[in-house]
């Protein structure tokens, strides 16, 4: 040993070691003491709060998987919820509480589009990272987009598209829309009478539904009197499930044929002979694809003590999962929670089909943040396996022949620069 | 041109469905002077109790449930309109009970208790019942479709249209024609008298309460089947019941029935000519009655205008 004493070593020594003892851990813990802390906006109550709550099952699912495998980036995830109750005023109110008080970095979770809309306003002035997993208005990648926004259904014009060509050459010209009076009926009954004019179809007449009608017999008598060859509908939640319901009890499920851009699982649930016509779909239970028995198990296994959950996850749990599931790999691909950088690490995001238990490979466009995937379409399954499978998927469509190309005329994103940094 | 006459029969049919949503609401009211916010949760009990005597596995011991479910399913139907109001009647009992100490003083402390309780029941029922969606299955008999008009129609409509006018007149001699109606009536009217002459009016208030209860609880059976069943429909049911009093006139039995028709006629026929108006038509008809009668239709005179 030269150039240095023993006794200066020993002391150098020991006063590292006192060093590392003290700000080494101290800086190991304070990364493992400070956790990343989520908002959950989920509808629990109101129009949609049956499928809010299937939605919040997904996405706790996602949560408790990546804190078993020690969180994200080495920090544990941290979620606290409250219920949107359908409701954009209170959702504003929430997502206000969540930002500006708790301290949630990032926020999860929407079906009904009014609530989605209002939760991305306020999320906007904070840059706070915002991910819709369950509303599937046009209207959320098109004119409402945002930055620190991504959504993850399958969007309304989605679905209209992959069923109007063939509905308009096979069935006929002649429709009628029945579309929800807020902003997810408007979008995606707009989109519609695009689509059906475009197949050389006519929109007869556009019947404007407002919002908790539960009583739908003088829509379907005029219905009847107007004779359509179709009616496509844009209806969400209670109200959907009330039109459903009354349309089977007339009998009027197959003639006129009935278009529905999607049919969320714990509405269908509840009701499942309501079902009929043709709609629309990201995933479904029994889905003949590697990977999915095994996710059912799973959800099933974390749902068990859950007595209001379906006894099977459809495509609305599952949207709110894979949400979540890709945005912690987005944060650990970032290798930051930097707000900017998991944006950067989600836009144009390429996900495997074999990842996404879906036919074809999904992508994120980084114009709109709309997540583009397969869709499938169905129709009430005459012959069902068991009493979980009401579902007969007719077809699927790559994501590609169904994106929604007005969207990104309408989509203004703004730049990187006028997002508010936040850093979880 | 659409043809008036289906959405005429809709709208009066509808309004006759206000009308049982609202009666037990009405009677509280009109004889109590309580304005009952669980209202629209034990409407959504009365749903839920009938869903579980309807359904495999009825609320009995083993021997009775066996004996029950070999009923024709038109029995056990019938039955269930009786027994579901008189299980949601017990509950009304307990909330009538928990009242009284509200009966004479500030209208608000009857009003937070109410609502208290509606979000108990609702609660209750997501406890009890889950989240999900029911369907509230009806006989073979009373279900499907018939044609009327060239138009199809539901069955199941008016026998509940027909289940209406029924309560509404059995509510009618009970409170018109009866002895309990009369003493009722002169109890809502001057309660200090009436004691004086030897009556037990905490009694026939609880009477009233109850019978109130189960109007609610028979009112949200027969709308099951259209509605569907789920833990917050009671909310479906407590706004037009509170706006169909307020239009009718506090009090008044017949101006209830009067305006819950007028309602539905608002609603059918804006359904079928102006859809996007056909909830706000209701609020309108409301504005434009209570702005030449504030008293609504059938009101009695308040002592500021005498």
């Amino acid at each position: 040993m030269t150039g240095i004493s023993r006794r200066r070593f020993v002391q150098t020594s020991a006063m590292g070691a006192a060093f590392a003892g003290f700000y080494g851990p101290w800086q190991h813990l304070h990364a493992q003491a400070r956790p990343i802390r989520l908002g959950l906006t989920n509808d629990a109550s109101g129009q949609f709060g049956n499928s809010g709550r299937d939605d919040h099952r997904g996405i706790r699912m996602a949560i408790e998987e990546q804190n078993a495998k020690g969180g994200v980036l080495g920090r544990k995830i941290e979620w606290i919820t409250a219920d949107t109750e359908s409701n954009p005023a209170v959702a504003t109110r929430v997502a206000e509480r969540f930002i500006t008080r708790e301290d949630c970095s990032i926020l999860l979770g929407a079906l009904h589009s009014g609530v989605a809309n209002a939760i991305t306003q306020v999320a906007n002035k904070s840059g706070t990272i915002y991910l819709n997993t369950n509303s599937s208005a046009p209207s959320e990648a098109g004119e409402n987009c945002s930055r620190i926004k991504f959504v993850w259904d399958g969007n309304g014009s989605n679905f209209i598209k992959a069923a109007v060509q063939n509905a308009v050459n096979t069935i006929g010209k002649n429709w009628v829309q029945l579309t929800n009076d807020y902003v997810y009926g408007h979008s995606t009954a707009a989109t519609t009478k695009t689509l059906v004019e475009k197949a050389g179809g006519k929109i007869t007449e556009n019947l404007l539904v407002p919002q908790n009608t539960r009583d739908f017999t003088a829509y379907l008598l005029k219905i009847q009197q107007l004779k359509p060859d179709v009616v496509s509908t844009a209806m969400g939640g209670d109200d959907n499930k009330a039109l459903r319901e009354q349309v089977a009890q007339l009998g009027m499920g197959e003639n006129p044929a009935w278009i529905e851009p999607q049919a969320d699982w714990p509405d269908v649930w509840g009701a499942p002979q309501s079902l009929s016509g043709v709609f629309g779909t990201t995933w479904y239970h029994k889905l003949e694809l590697p990977g999915v028995d095994e996710f059912v198990k799973r959800w099933q296994a974390f749902n068990k003590n859950d007595t209001g959950a379906i006894p099977v996850p459809g495509n609305v749990s599952y949207n709110g999962y894979i949400a979540t599931r890709e945005l912690f790999r987005a944060i650990e691909r970032a290798g930051s929670t930097n707000n900017i950088q998991i944006i950067r690490a989600l836009e144009g995001l390429k996900m495997p089909a074999a990842e996404r238990m879906q036919h074809f490979d999904a992508y994120i466009n980084p114009n709109t943040h709309q997540v583009n995937q397969t869709i499938y379409l169905a129709r009430k399954n005459p012959k069902p396996g068991d009493n979980t499978d009401h579902f007969d998927i007719l077809s699927w469509t790559e994501p590609q022949q169904v994106e929604d190309e007005a969207a990104p005329g309408k989509c203004k994103l703004v730049p990187y620069e006028q997002v508010p940094t936040v850093d979880a | 041109m659409l043809n008036l006459l289906p959405h005429l029969v809709n709208g009066l049919m509808l309004g006759l469905l206000f009308a049982l949503i609202a009666l037990g609401f009405t009677l509280i009211v009109g004889l109590m002077e309580q304005i009952n916010l669980a209202h629209g949760s034990l409407f959504a009990l009365g749903a839920y109790v009938a869903l579980q005597f309807l359904g495999p596995q009825p609320p009995l011991p083993p021997e009775a449930a066996q004996h029950w479910l070999a009923l024709a399913p038109g029995w056990r139907y019938a039955l269930t309109l009786l027994i579901a109001p008189c299980v949601v009647g017990v509950l009304g009992i307990a909330v009538e009970v928990c009242m009284r100490r509200t009966y004479g003083k500030d209208p608000l402390y009857g009003l937070l208790l109410t609502f208290g309780a509606a979000l108990v029941i609702e609660e209750s029922i997501r406890l009890v019942w889950g989240t999900r969606d029911h369907v509230l299955a009806v006989p073979a008999q009373m279900s499907g479709a018939f044609i009327f008009q060239g138009l199809i129609w539901s069955t199941y409509r008016f026998y509940a249209a027909g289940l209406a006018i029924l309560v509404i007149a059995l509510t009618w001699l009970v409170i018109e024609k009866t002895p309990y109606g009369a003493v009722i009536k002169a109890g809502a009217h001057d309660s200090e008298m009436v004691r004086a002459l030897g009556i037990n009016l905490p009694r026939y208030r609880l009477g009233v309460f109850v019978f109130g209860t189960m109007l609610a609880a028979f009112a949200g059976i027969v709308i099951a089947p259209i509605w569907g069943i789920r833990p917050h429909m009671g909310v479906d049911a407590v706004i037009p019941a509170f706006l169909i009093i307020v239009l009718g006139g506090v009090g008044s039995f017949w101006g209830a029935v009067l305006a819950a028709l007028l309602v539905g006629l608002a609603i059918g026929l804006t359904g079928a000519y102006a859809s996007e108006w056909s909830l706000l038509s209701i609020y309108v008809l409301l504005v434009a009655v209570v702005s030449f009668r504030a008293r609504g239709l059938f009101g009695k005179k308040s002592m500021l205008e005498a």
